[in-house]
């Protein structure tokens, strides 16, 4: 490829967009450290004069932060690896499958992909009353055993596909079972999508905030996405605790994608990729 | 024909007894396990996402408020609805949301997918920081936006009045406040990038060799060849966004504004929710739904013709 045509341009202007991206969040975190009650600054500040964390411990004060995060840590501890469970079984499924039922399965996983979720608001409401799961964290892990997102199939499928036909072949003919090849065989091969999708299903239901809104009305019940916004009712004003609040559900979320993010977007993995072709 | 049993099935496996009769040969089976496999995601989808989305039509044509039975009321919902200013009004919002949201979040992200596609050690984390604005809480990321798009006190006047442009009141007008919503949309393209970064490494680099041997330059090249190659992946993404993008407006609409100023961002799924869990009309809920989903169906119709013709045009 053209690699001689301004790699310090592309460089540049590459930097330039990442810092625009990654600015929400430094705001974030440099408003949480505001001490309060301090006069709004009249220029951009990239770092408070006298940075505090108090206002991470006044949310303690406030909230009763423990529930929320006992809440938030059984729904992600119980979906993630249910998700990751049902989302690689069922792409290795696909993937292995005969025509024309693979084509068929694969149109109906696209075709989930295109229902909006707030079409299945209404009903899904009616269903877990009738099961008795309203206010109940089982109503947030439910689609979970449903692989959580037609996406994460998706990934597993297009990963597996491209696994050479003959691995799988070389083991059935051993003898070797379906569940034997995807254990031992193709889950190996998958490390990079793996990570993805623990990163993707930790994100669906670690940040979830409309299912709670719709379906928890017990404060007990809350997660932490939902708890943080009471603090906007408490105070609605008082920036740097919203934002310590809002910088405090975000940080796992950041933190597991930053661990997990050479897996699948560092250059091995993307490269390996690109100059097969 | 049942997924279950195929005789291919029977032809793979050889006469084993079977220990409990036809199920236990059946979960021996090669075939029969990846079926298995399968049965967890096809079932829950059916249950939690294909029969809500079915039933719901169903229940637009009925009063229905989730405690008592619902009664058959024909199209009076969907007459309700039309003669609603408010339901009128947050149809032409999502719409032009969507209108202005849908392009250039996809011109975003491919040229972001483009920008950062090269192998190099710097890349790599660029890509990162480009996707980490997706992976926040949206109820954060609401937080998040409220603070910089606050007048006196946010961090985005503070740097446009630095620079000595306009400051403008951002959610406190209506038509600022639609663009608000817009522009954290744009923050919000990971999976987008991914996509299209997915879509750039199918493409063969033997092509772009042969294009250069055949005097084609970087123009040429993505004419000719990137764009088409990746236009079945700019597809997928169109139609996935035009759900996906919507729907996401839910929780800043329910969290920053409440639907106001106005009802300036008063969008679809706010007004559904308010509709089913505030009134518990949920039989005007489902039609206003299904007049949605008709919207949707007819601009991925009318996509789809866009893009036929154009390739047979390209044909010619």
């Amino acid at each position: 490829m053209w690699r001689k045509a301004g790699p310090a341009a592309r460089v540049a202007a590459g930097i330039a967009l990442a810092v625009l991206f990654v600015l929400p969040l430094v705001w974030m975190i440099t408003g949480s450290l505001r001490p309060t009650g301090l006069p709004p600054a009249r220029t951009v500040e990239w770092w408070p004069s006298d940075p505090q964390l108090s206002n991470y411990a006044a949310i303690f004060d406030l909230l009763p932060m423990g529930r929320y995060i006992r809440n938030s840590l059984f729904v992600v501890v119980v979906a993630v690896p249910a998700t990751l469970f049902t989302a690689a079984l069922a792409g290795f499924g696909l993937s292995q499958l005969r025509q024309p039922w693979q084509s068929r399965l694969l149109i109906y996983t696209v075709v989930l992909l295109m229902i909006p979720a707030p079409a299945v608001w209404l009903f899904r409401y009616q269903i877990l009353s009738w099961l008795g799961l309203l206010s109940s964290l089982w109503a947030l892990i439910l689609p979970a055993f449903a692989a959580g997102s037609p996406l994460l199939v998706l990934l597993f499928y297009w990963t597996f596909r491209r696994t050479p036909a003959s691995f799988f072949e070389a083991a059935r003919v051993e003898g070797a079972d379906a569940w034997t090849t995807w254990r031992r065989i193709a889950m190996p091969m998958a490390r990079p999508t793996t990570a993805a999708v623990i990163v993707l299903a930790f994100a669906l239901f670690w940040n979830d905030f409309t299912n709670p809104v719709l379906y928890l009305y017990r404060p007990d019940t809350y997660t932490l996405p939902v708890g943080i916004q009471i603090l906007k009712q408490v105070d609605s004003t008082n920036w740097p605790l919203l934002l310590a609040g809002a910088t405090l559900i975000t940080l796992p979320m950041v933190v597991l994608f930053l661990v997990l993010q050479r897996q699948f977007l560092h250059d091995d993995a993307l490269s390996e990729l690109l100059d097969r072709g | 024909m049942s997924i279950v049993t195929s005789p291919s099935t029977r032809a793979t496996e050889p006469k084993r007894p079977p220990a409990r009769g036809g199920l236990g040969r059946f979960l021996r089976s090669y075939d029969g396990q990846l079926r298995l496999f399968l049965l967890p995601f096809l079932l829950g989808t059916a249950i939690l996402i294909v029969a809500p989305a079915v039933l719901t039509v169903g229940l637009a044509f009925t009063k229905y408020n989730s405690i008592n039975p619902p009664t058959w009321v024909g199209l009076e919902n969907f007459k309700n609805l039309l003669a609603s200013p408010l339901a009128r009004l947050s149809v032409r919002n999502s719409l032009l949301f969507l209108f202005m949201a849908v392009p250039l979040r996809l011109v975003g992200a491919v040229g972001i997918a483009l920008l950062l596609s090269r192998p190099g050690r710097i890349f790599g984390p660029l890509r990162a920081g480009v996707y980490l604005p997706t992976i926040i809480p949206e109820g954060a990321y609401a937080l998040i936006w409220l603070w910089i798009l606050n007048p006196l006190y946010g961090p985005l006047n503070a740097a446009l009045g630095s620079l000595g442009l306009p400051t403008p009141d951002w959610l406190i007008q209506p038509d600022t406040a639609q663009l608000s919503f817009v522009m954290m949309s744009l923050f919000t393209i990971g999976e987008g990038i991914i996509v299209a970064l997915v879509g750039l490494r199918t493409i063969p680099g033997v092509l772009y060799e042969a294009a250069r041997v055949d005097g084609a330059g970087r123009w040429q090249a993505f004419w000719r060849i990137t764009l088409p190659v990746l236009t079945p992946w700019l597809l997928l993404l169109t139609f996935r966004d035009l759900v996906v993008v919507l729907q996401n407006t839910f929780t800043p609409s329910f969290v920053m504004t409440y639907g106001g100023p106005y009802y300036a961002t008063t969008y679809a799924p706010l007004l559904l929710f308010e509709l089913a869990f505030d009134m518990f009309d949920f039989g005007g809920a489902a039609a206003f739904m299904v007049i949605m989903y008709a919207l949707t169906a007819l601009l991925v119709v009318g996509i789809v013709n866009l893009v036929g013709l154009n390739q047979d045009a390209d044909v010619a």
